[in-house]
């Protein structure tokens, strides 16, 4: 019983990161339809932007939110120079590469500047661990789920009732009917990639006081989100954070009782035979085939 | 003159393969050149299912560490020498590209890339778990020298190995490139509606492309691991299948030599930034990152382009000996059957609540020009894409020459004598004029994979006879001085004469034409007339979808007259063209009609 609330609880917190990285995978999609492969790397820099500039002196709350605009300014600039170029024919894979090649930049940077080991992010919410039903649980695990959560029905709420979420929403249908109605496209595209990596940015700095900050944390969270966000289907916000959330309750199970290989082993397999039977995702909308 | 070219790039390439060896310094420099020649082969084959075929793989390490490992067990525990364990390795990697490209029938893009994503890692972690049989995370080691049939294959022999398969398979993947699959790869990540509407099973094609990519990765696996005599999970990362798929981009998708490039500057280069040390990565990063906007078709993809600008080749061809277009549409083998019987009854379609098509009966009778008409929402072209197969009725069926057709795949349908053109052409807009039709003529070969891999006699025949037919319908539709162009930069007009030519290259029974005038002008208009009476009376039946009412009066046998998916009259056209009900439909009611008339 103890490990089962324990397995479930530690499960939400690693979800709720996934459930995370994902929603920012959706709110890029569904402006631009392409994603920035790099995403993990937007929480790598959020956690690792706190921790430096922590060591620069800064109060937390204020390393925070410089962390948090410099990853939606290291979106923005993105979306502008490596998936811009690349997004106007959509059979286009140019921007998966450039992303990655940003990535791949990015972490290299960050190694030089940071080292090339984990150090841990102090938080208030790792001081003391709190019992749940003799499952010891730090508060700062419980926030994640309850943050993706908030942020998935705070992002469905600009979606549906203003006019930037509607615009959005125009633009993902049809960019040139969109540009034609006055919608300023390009904008659109900027906001999304910003509003994402600043998410990103954000759950970097919750999960690096839990998981510890490194350079090279970013690769392994972005697949699985992005996993996480095919899953769901990627179209629809609730989808992808209860995907996120099931996926690493599962995780931690398996993790517990079998080994840590096989929780990857298990978690993508698991991700290939939802697409098998689901290829919309378990939440997508399914795409109207017309001749 | 362009097979020309091939044989002196396959010479050069056979030289260079010869030179290179006398250049290295030393062990090292050669064991290096040996990790391109197995880089080059996973590049080669990963180039038929990107730069062909048009999908994804971010998981070729894993087959390329299933062929591996299959390699280092084999050898190890069984004994088994070089060859035999390569094909072994081969079939089981082949075995996992099938299954992967089994997604592919409902999954593609991103979707497809989060698969072979999670394909990689699977394999990567059961390699960590499967301790007893992999080693867990210390992997192999001691694998056998390389030999084989017991001759030992050590130093400059295995070099030599190595040299002659990578040759080997440049030359097969190069050849299938320019065959029939090649083709249809290249067709089915154009426009798949199109493709399957020239009878291509678009799921074998592209279980094909990931087959060969897969067997290729494979093979290259058991290699690597004959050189290395050791292998380990961290040798077969996604980093690693990232850096695969960069090389296919990198060097050029779809053309051999740019994947061989690909391969060779990716296997160098980090051996170069090693230099920078620290900014070892960066430079790697930054490199591709330029690379994609400097060069976005690749290397070699944009030197060609640029070669290509400069010499231009000529756009037109010569059509003086050709075919008259009555041999061009009768398929050799199958003799003449002659145009076909449709008949549809009792058919419905629904959309939701909309009943598009309303238990419509119609009969194309053998090389009968059949006009359907009706106004814009009539269900007309619902009523093609029914009856080649794109649409599911909800009830009522429909046959050809009395065989049963329902619920048939649109391929398995247009390999029964159907060919069509669609009212917003679909064309293989960059397959050239010339190519667009040769994949009509598709399903008119007979030759197998092997006969492609080495261009067999029968090859070379086929190809030669696809080679006239489409010249002979170039010069049918009058588009000779277009051959060579790219589809899409066609005139709409000419766009819809090419796909016309494209559906009479498969040698169709029954021809179905959804509004091929729309678009074109007056004089287009009466040369479209003149083509359909001259398709008619090479015995191939026509289905005319068609608003243009002077056109239907003059060119049809038969017109049938759908209204909200009704069919409200169907006669000869004088008969038509008096039916108060008809002319209702298209002017309202006949009071109205009456006095406008009046």
């Amino acid at each position: 019983m103890q490990a089962v609330v324990q397995y479930v609880l530690s499960g939400l917190a690693i979800g709720g990161i996934y459930a995370l990285v994902a929603l920012g995978f959706h709110i890029m999609w569904s402006a631009a339809r392409a994603v920035n492969f790099a995403h993990g790397d937007t929480l790598m820099l959020g956690a690792v932007l706190t921790i430096m500039g922590i060591d620069a002196g800064l109060p937390l709350s204020i390393a925070v939110a410089v962390s948090i605009a410099a990853s939606c300014l290291f979106g923005v600039l993105l979306e502008r120079f490596a998936v811009r170029p690349f997004a106007k024919t959509s059979a286009s894979i140019g921007w998966m590469l450039t992303t990655i090649a940003v990535g791949i930049m990015l972490e290299a940077l960050v190694t030089m500047r940071f080292g090339g080991f984990s150090r841990a992010l102090p938080s208030p919410g790792v001081t003391h661990a709190i019992s749940i039903f003799g499952a010891g649980v730090y508060p700062q695990e419980l926030l994640i789920p309850v943050v993706a959560i908030l942020i998935m029905v705070g992002f469905g709420w600009v979606r549906r009732r203003t006019l930037i979420g509607r615009a959005m929403q125009a633009v993902s249908f049809d960019r040139s009917a969109a540009a034609l109605m006055g919608i300023n496209v390009n904008a659109i595209f900027a906001l999304s990639f910003g509003l994402a990596a600043a998410l990103g940015g954000a759950a970097g700095i919750l999960v690096a006081p839990v998981t510890q900050a490194s350079a090279t944390m970013g690769l392994i969270l972005g697949l699985k989100g992005f996993a996480v966000a095919i899953i769901g289907g990627i179209t629809s916000a609730p989808g992808v954070v209860i995907a996120g959330l099931g996926f690493g309750i599962l995780e931690k199970f398996v993790e517990g009782y079998i080994s840590t290989a096989a929780r990857e082993i298990i978690g993508f397999s698991v991700t290939i035979l939802v697409l098998l039977i689901f290829p919309q995702g378990l939440f997508g909308k399914r795409e109207v085939f017309k001749v | 003159m362009r097979d020309r070219s091939t044989y002196f790039g396959f010479a050069l390439f056979a030289v260079f393969l010869a030179l290179v060896p006398l250049t290295a310094a030393n062990e090292y420099s050669l064991r290096l050149f040996m990790i391109f020649f197995i880089y080059a082969v996973i590049a080669l084959g990963l180039n038929v299912l990107v730069g062909l075929a048009g999908l994804i793989s971010l998981g070729q390490a894993g087959l390329f560490a299933l062929g591996s490992y299959a390699g280092a067990i084999l050898s190890t525990r069984a004994g088994f020498d070089l060859v035999t364990s390569s094909i072994v390795a081969i079939l089981i990697s082949s075995v996992f590209g099938a299954l992967l490209a089994y997604p592919t029938v409902r999954v593609r893009g991103v979707y497809l890339a989060v698969i072979t994503i999670a394909f990689g890692l699977i394999v990567e972690n059961i390699a960590i778990e499967l301790q007893s049989l992999t080693g867990g995370t210390t992997g192999i080691s001691g694998i056998p020298k390389p030999s084989a049939f017991g001759i030992s294959l050590l130093g400059m022999r295995y070099y030599w190995v190595l040299a002659f398969i990578l040759f080997f398979v440049a030359l097969v993947t190069h050849n299938l490139k320019r065959s029939k699959y090649g083709r249809a790869m290249l067709a089915v990540s154009q426009s798949e509606t199109a493709a399957q509407s020239v009878g291509l099973n678009v799921t074998s094609i592209r279980t094909l492309a990931f087959v060969v990519s897969a067997g290729t990765a494979g093979l290259a696996g058991v290699l690597y691991a004959f050189l290395n005599s050791y292998i380990s999970p961290d040798i077969f990362t996604f980093s690693d299948s990232v850096r695969f798929l960069l090389m296919v981009i990198f060097g050029g998708a779809g053309t051999t030599t740019g994947s061989l490039i690909g391969a060779l500057i990716l296997t160098y280069l980090p051996e170069y930034l090693q230099q920078l040390q620290y900014w070892q990565k960066f430079a790697y990063g930054l490199l591709l990152a330029v690379v994609m906007f400097v060069l976005p078709l690749g290397v070699f993809g944009t030197f060609a382009e640029v070669f290509r600008r400069f010499r231009p080749q000529a756009r037109s061809a010569d059509v003086t000996n050709v075919l008259p277009v009555e041999d061009a549409v009768r398929d050799q083998k199958s003799g003449a059957p002659g145009g076909a019987e449709l008949a549809a009854s009792g058919l419905t379609v629904r959309f939701g609540g909309l009943t598009a098509l309303n238990n419509v009966a119609l009969k194309v009778r053998p090389a009968e020009i059949h006009a359907l008409i009706g106004p814009n929402g009539a269900g007309k072209s619902t009523f093609v894409n029914t009856v080649t197969g794109f649409y599911q009725p909800d009830s009522g069926h429909f046959d050809i020459d009395g065989a049963k057709l329902n619920g048939q795949a649109p391929h398995t349908i247009a390999r029964k004598g159907f060919a069509r053109t669609f009212q917003n052409t679909e064309l293989f807009g960059e397959l050239s004029v010339m190519e667009n039709i040769m994949v009509g003529y598709q399903r008119r070969f007979t030759y197998n994979f092997l006969d492609a891999a080495i261009r067999s006699p029968r090859f070379n025949r086929q190809e030669d006879e696809c080679k006239t037919v489409a010249l002979s319908l170039l010069a049918f539709v009058h588009l000779a001085d277009y051959a060579h162009e790219r589809a899409r930069f066609l005139p709409f007009g000419l766009q819809r004469r090419l796909e016309i030519a494209r559906a009479l290259a498969a040698a169709p029974r029954l021809l179905l034409l959804d509004e091929p005038a729309a678009g074109l002008t007056t004089q287009e208009i009466e040369d479209l007339d003149g083509m359909i009476r001259r398709i008619a009376s090479l015995g191939i039946s026509i289905l005319l979808i068609e608003h243009h009412v002077d056109l239907i009066m003059s060119v049809a046998d038969r017109v049938t007259v759908l209204d909200y998916g009704v069919v409200i009259a169907s006669d000869v056209p004088p008969v038509i063209q008096d039916n108060p009900r008809v002319v209702e439909a298209y002017f309202g009611t006949p009071a109205i009609t009456a006095r406008v008339a009046s």
